[in-house]
C-alpha cells in the first residue's frame, strides 16, 4: 500500500491511533517535568516529500530534528521536526519557563528534545502495538540541527526511496502560557503500511 | 580570487536571482555563463559539477544513491551516480563541451544522523561511486568537500568555475 491511496476510512483509523497516542505522551510529559502538558489531537496529513521543506520554509531553513529508526515488527522511522525557534520555544515550555529563556541549542537542550521525541515515538508506537497486537520499539534516536532539505533526504532513503509520501502528524504542545507546533513524520516502508492497516481491519 | 560582479557572499542569498538555475533533489542541469547553477540543502546526497573552461558552461548533479542496485522505479535514473555521471557528460558533450576538457568538483555526502540503519554510511557511498565514475570516464577531480556531519547548499559559477559551499557550520566557502 502506498500513502497516496489511502482510503479516508484507513486514514480515521490511524487518526484515531494517533489520538491515543498523544494521550499518552502528554500524561508522560507531564510525569517528566513535573507541570502540565497537553498535546492537541494531531492532525494527520498525507504530504509529498518535495512539499515538506515548503512547510518549514524552505529546504536551507535552519531545523532541529530527533530521527529514530523502527525496530520490532515493522520498518521505517519517525522524525521529529520543528524550525529552531519552535525547539527553542518548547524547552522553554517543558523547563516551565517564560519562551525566550532558551536561545541556543547546548548538549542539555538536544538530549531534552531527544527525550521528547523518544516519548512521542514510543507514545504513537505503543498506541499502534496495542491496536495491531505487533511488536514496535523505536531505536534510539539521533539529533541533528541543519537544513531541513538536508533531513529530510535522510527520511527519504529509509523509506528505501519507493514512497514519494510521508504521513505528517502536526501537534502542538501547551501548558497555561505558551502554545508549540511540532512536526513528526511517519515513515513506515510500504510493506509495513499493509501490516499495519491489515491488522486495524482496514486494509 | 576573481570576484564575479553579482557575488553575493551572505550565507543564503536570493533564491530568485534571474540567472539561476535551481538543480532539485534527485535532478540534473547544464548551462552556460551568465547563468549559474544551485543546488540547496545536500545532506547525504552529492552535488557534483562538472566545468569547461573554454565555453564557460558546465553542469550540476544532485546524486542522492550510488547505484540503481539501490532500489529504482522508472523515471527516477537521475537519482543515482552510476546514472546521473555519464549522462550529464553526454549532455555537456552535446552541448559542444568534450569530455577531456571537463574538470569536476564535488560537495556533500554527509551523515546527518548517527544512528545505524539501512542507510549508513550511504554519504561516504555515494560520494566514492561518484569517484569511481569520474575515474571510469578519465575527468579529474579537481576540488572535493565531502563528509562530516553538516548539510551544504552548492553553486556551481560558470565564468569562473567556482564551486561555492554554504553551510551554517562553516558560513561560505569557496573551492
Amino acid at each position: 500500500m502506498r500513502l497516496e491511496n489511502l482510503s479516508e476510512l484507513q486514514m480515521d483509523a490511524l487518526r484515531e491511533v494517533g489520538n491515543i497516542g498523544a494521550g499518552h505522551a502528554a500524561t508522560a510529559l507531564s510525569q517528566m517535568t513535573g507541570s502540565p502538558i497537553s498535546l492537541s489531537n494531531p492532525a494527520l496529513e498525507l504530504v509529498e516529500f518535495s512539499a515538506v521543506p515548503m512547510l518549514v520554509g524552505g529546504a536551507e531553513r535552519l531545523v532541529a530534528a530527533a530521527y529514530c529508526r523502527l525496530l520490532g515488527d515493522i520498518g521505517g522511522g519517525m522524525l521529529l521536526m520543528a524550525p529552531r525557534e519552535s525547539a527553542l520555544a518548547l524547552i522553554d515550555l517543558l523547563h516551565n519557563r517564560e519562551v525566550g529563556t532558551t536561545v541556543s541549542f547546548g548538549h542539555a537542550e538536544e538530549m531534552l528534545l531527544t527525550h521528547v521525541s523518544t516519548i512521542l515515538s514510543s507514545a504513537y508506537l505503543a498506541a499502534i502495538a496495542r491496536m495491531t497486537d505487533m511488536n514496535l520499539l523505536p531505536a534510539p534516536p539521533s539529533f541533528v540541527l541543519d537544513m531541513a532539505g538536508a533531513i529530510l533526504q535522510v527520511a527519504t532513503l529509509e523509506t528505501g526511496m519507493r514512497a514519494d509520501m510521508a504521513l505528517l502528524v502536526r501537534t502542538s504542545f501547551s501548558d497555561e502560557r505558551t502554545t508549540v507546533d511540532v512536526m513528526l513524520f511517519f515513515l513506515p516502508d510500504p510493506d509495513s503500511l499493509d501490516v499495519i492497516l491489515g491488522r486495524l481491519g482496514v486494509a | 580570487m576573481i570576484m564575479t560582479s553579482d557575488f553575493d557572499d551572505t550565507l543564503f542569498p536570493n533564491l530568485n536571482h534571474p540567472e539561476m538555475i535551481e538543480v532539485g533533489v534527485g535532478e540534473l542541469a547544464i548551462g552556460q555563463h551568465p547563468r549559474y547553477l544551485m543546488t540547496p540543502a545536500l545532506g547525504s546526497c552529492v552535488g557534483l559539477c562538472l566545468w569547461d573552461a573554454a565555453l564557460k558552461q558546465g553542469g550540476l548533479a544532485h546524486v542522492m544513491l550510488p547505484t540503481t542496485l539501490d532500489s529504482m522505479t522508472n523515471g527516477t535514473e537521475r537519482r543515482f551516480a552510476s546514472f546521473a555521471v555519464a549522462e550529464m557528460v553526454h549532455l555537456l558533450h552535446e552541448a559542444g563541451s568534450p569530455r577531456r576538457r571537463l574538470v569536476a568538483k564535488m560537495a556533500g555526502g554527509a551523515t546527518m544522523f548517527r544512528t545505524e540503519g539501512t542507510m549508513a554510511h550511504i554519504g561516504e557511498r555515494n560520494a566514492a561511486e561518484v569517484k569511481r565514475q569520474l575515474d571510469l570516464l578519465s575527468i579529474p577531480l579537481i576540488a572535493e568537500d565531502t563528509g562530516e556531519r553538516h548539510a551544504r547548499t552548492l553553486e556551481l559559477r560558470l565564468d569562473t568555475g567556482e564551486m561555492v559551499v554554504r553551510s551554517y557550520l562553516y558560513g561560505v566557502h569557496r573551492l
